[in-house]
């Protein structure tokens, strides 16, 4: 067992010796984790995905400030957060990068909009951002496409309200007649809207609290990522030895081949360990995650992550040679990532792939520190399966160093 | 120290060492001698545990390779024709891994890491990766691994291949130190003139049998006294065979451009030996006279020069 940490301190050792592989293993996960989570709006913490709208009303009619209203309400504001700016302002801060988008109405746009008149409103998104833009525009659609169906079938009562805005009766018609008009419109439309046919109800559970940011859901996926990037690494070290000759050197020592193997599961350990570190760091610091939950979510990475270099590495032994299992090994992962969780959450996955992404390898790491980190389950539930994913990881292992035991030699 | 018996090792049809057996005794070299692709390397490897025998066995230091493996290779020290070294980890860190891998710890581990690179001459580069090495330091630091825990017991094989002279001359130096310890050595080689200079005993190797084997005088009375002649030049082979005959010597080799003959008494019988050749016609541009050495062994014993 001594000669085994021996090993893997050794193994340690040449990889801070040739630290490109390490500072690779950190950054990449780091860089495409944070444009990741830059192109699908950020958000930290515990805040929510929103989107920033500035607009600028220059018409401040009845029909804008409704706009202005609908856009205002609970369940909009929970995605997007309208601030009214003036024109220049909304055009420098877009220039700037401040803001999803810029949302001018137009001066006449109301009473152009009653009197059913070609009438646009002008729309300048942040082009660096991808999912927010697309959030406002697709919102503003249904907007408009709703006050569409308003216009048809109470156009001529909101001309009215709009006309009689600031006085205190309505202008042209009895309040009597207009409310029966309304009535009965309403009364004739109730048939097809109340009750709706089918109603949906969200039994997703939530956790309590605030809502959960994209980098939040992000940062599980990153962290494996660079436990990923550095399991392959270390997962064609048994045809680099081989080809060194130092692996027939072991052979020839009295120490056992299979302990070969167990010191390179413990050097993967390490490995997740020191290539996440740094990353959860800045995530914690980013996100503003309590550091009660660092160690713990650490050694959850340090124990299971090697579950990835296992895959590999009995990848790496089927392979018929080194060139080979680089190649097949990283045909595999890149997969794996995109449908484990790592470049996108589940939570914004098809349903089908999230389901996949469940049974991955590094699924079932992602998914329990993700877990744990939105404050779904405390520490013992994160490592309540801890045991079940190391077990997988050293049968895994040992399977390699049973397969490999003939071609190390040959 | 070293006893094989009847060791053979096939791979399919092809049987790469024929049924070999040798001893070696502590405080000696023993050499096996042979052309690449004799079988030296495959010897040594079942010897040192790498690979599985077909047949026969092999013990080492009293222990059998195959029933007592762990007992067997502990004392054993390698080094092997190919580096096998970490080359992304010092001189000090290589030897002191290799050192633990045998059991050595704490400071006596530490002790011996630092007479091991003073032996091979890396103590002022100690701390430096093996990469920024030339190729002889990278062999000598080779040489230090297989060394570095005191075996009883020293496989080299084919050592000095690509070494500078001054590395080769040191490794000679080490060879010798490790034998007047005391440790049995086992040192494979093409090279006859080192299998000469280091071996107390050798065996020559051929397509996978052992086909000579004895001391270098053991081996030297293969000729029964004859001293070798060689000649550089032009030659009729026909006629050139018929001359040699007459003259009751034993051709070793012959083609258009160089003649070998063993014959008794060389120095006296050159000049008979130069007329008899003249006279068939021949252009003789070269002329050595010289005892038989292992080329010339190998030359008589398989027909074909060693480093073929």
């Amino acid at each position: 067992m001594r000669f085994i940490f021996i090993t893997a301190g050794k193994e340690l050792k040449r990889r801070f010796n040739d630290p490109g592989g390490l500072i690779s293993s950190i950054m990449i996960p780091f860089v495409i984790g944070f444009l990741m989570a830059s192109v699908m709006g950020g958000g930290g913490g515990q805040s929510s995905l929103n989107a920033r709208l500035l607009v600028t009303d220059l018409d401040d009619s009845f029909v804008s400030q409704s706009i202005m209203r609908a856009l205002s309400q609970d369940q909009i504001a929970d995605v997007i957060v309208l601030e009214s700016v003036t024109q220049e302002v909304g055009d420098q801060r877009i220039n700037d990068g401040d803001g999803s988008g810029h949302l001018v109405i137009p001066k006449g746009f109301g009473q152009a909009w009653l009197n059913r008149e070609e009438v646009a409103l002008e729309l300048t998104v942040n082009p660096s951002q991808y999912v927010s833009p697309r959030m406002i525009r697709e919102m503003l659609e249904s907007l408009l496409d709703l006050g569409d169906y308003l216009h048809k079938v109470f156009g001529e009562e909101l001309k009215i309200i709009s006309n009689s805005l600031g006085g205190d009766e309505l202008v042209g018609i009895s309040t009597s007649a207009f409310s029966s008009n309304i009535t009965d419109k309403v009364s004739g439309i109730a048939e097809l809207v109340f009750p709706p046919a089918l109603e949906v109800e969200d039994v997703t559970p939530k956790p309590e609290g605030t809502t959960v940011g994209m980098a939040l859901l992000m940062l599980p996926g990153v962290l494996v990522m660079a436990a990923f990037f550095a399991a392959n690494g270390q997962s064609s070290n048994f045809w680099i030895e081989k080809e060194r000759g130092t692996l027939g050197r072991w052979i020839a020592s009295p120490n056992a081949f299979y302990s070969f193997w167990i010191a390179q599961w413990f050097t993967a350990m390490a490995l997740t360990a020191i290539v996440a570190a740094p990353i959860m760091l800045a995530g914690f610091l980013y996100l503003g995650i309590s550091f009660e939950k660092y160690f713990a979510a650490l050694g959850w990475l340090a124990l299971t992550g090697p579950i990835l270099f296992a895959v590999l590495s009995l990848i790496q032994v089927l392979s018929p040679s080194k060139k080979a299992g680089g190649m097949i090994s990283t045909l595999i992962m890149f997969p794996l990532l995109m449908a484990g969780g790592s470049f996108f959450p589940t939570e914004t996955m098809p349903p089908f792939i999230a389901t996949i992404a469940e049974y991955t390898p590094n699924g079932r790491v992602i998914e329990p520190l993700k877990a744990y980190l939105i404050g779904e389950f405390g520490a013992s539930g994160l490592f309540s399966n801890v045991l079940g994913v190391m077990a997988a990881a050293l049968l895994l292992v040992l399977l390699s160093g049973l397969l490999s035991a003939r071609k190390a030699l040959a | 120290m070293i006893e094989v018996k009847d060791l053979q090792k096939s791979y399919g049809d092809l049987i790469a060492v024929d049924r070999v057996s040798f001893s070696a005794k502590a405080g000696t070299v023993f050499g096996l001698l042979g052309p690449n692709g004799a079988g030296k390397s495959t010897t040594i490897s079942c010897i040192s545990g790498l690979l599985k025998p077909t047949a026969g066995s092999i013990a080492v230091g009293g222990f059998d390779m195959v029933s007592e493996a762990v007992k067997a290779k502990a004392t054993l020290g390698i080094v092997p024709q190919e580096l096998a070294i970490y080359e992304d980890l010092s001189a000090r860190d290589n030897l002191t891994y290799w050192g633990a891998a045998y059991g050595l710890k704490g400071a006596g581990l530490k002790q011996r890491v630092d007479h091991i690179l003073n032996r091979i001459g890396l103590a002022d580069r100690a701390d430096d990766l093996p990469k920024e090495y030339s190729g002889g330091m990278k062999r000598r630091l080779n040489f230090g691994c297989g060394l570095v825990h005191e075996p009883k017991i020293l496989l080299l094989d084919e050592p000095t291949v690509g070494v500078d002279p001054q590395s080769r001359e040191r490794l000679f130096d080490l060879v010798n130190e490790e034998k007047a310890k005391g440790t049995c050595v086992l040192y494979t080689t093409h090279y006859m003139e080192e299998a000469e200079k280091l071996c107390d005993e050798l065996a020559i190797i051929d397509h996978g049998k052992i086909i000579a084997e004895g001391t270098l005088k053991d081996l030297q009375a293969e000729f029964g006294g004859n001293d070798i002649i060689q000649l550089s030049g032009v030659f009729d082979v026909t006629l050139v065979e018929q001359a040699v005959a007459e003259l009751g010597a034993e051709i070793l080799s012959v083609n258009t451009g160089a003649l070998m003959i063993a014959i008794r008494d060389g120095a006296r019988n050159l000049s008979s030996v130069l007329r008899v050749i003249g006279e068939t016609g021949a252009d003789i541009h070269d002329t050595r006279l010289s005892e038989p050495n292992l080329e010339s062994l190998f030359l008589k014993l398989t027909g074909k020069e060693l480093r073929a």
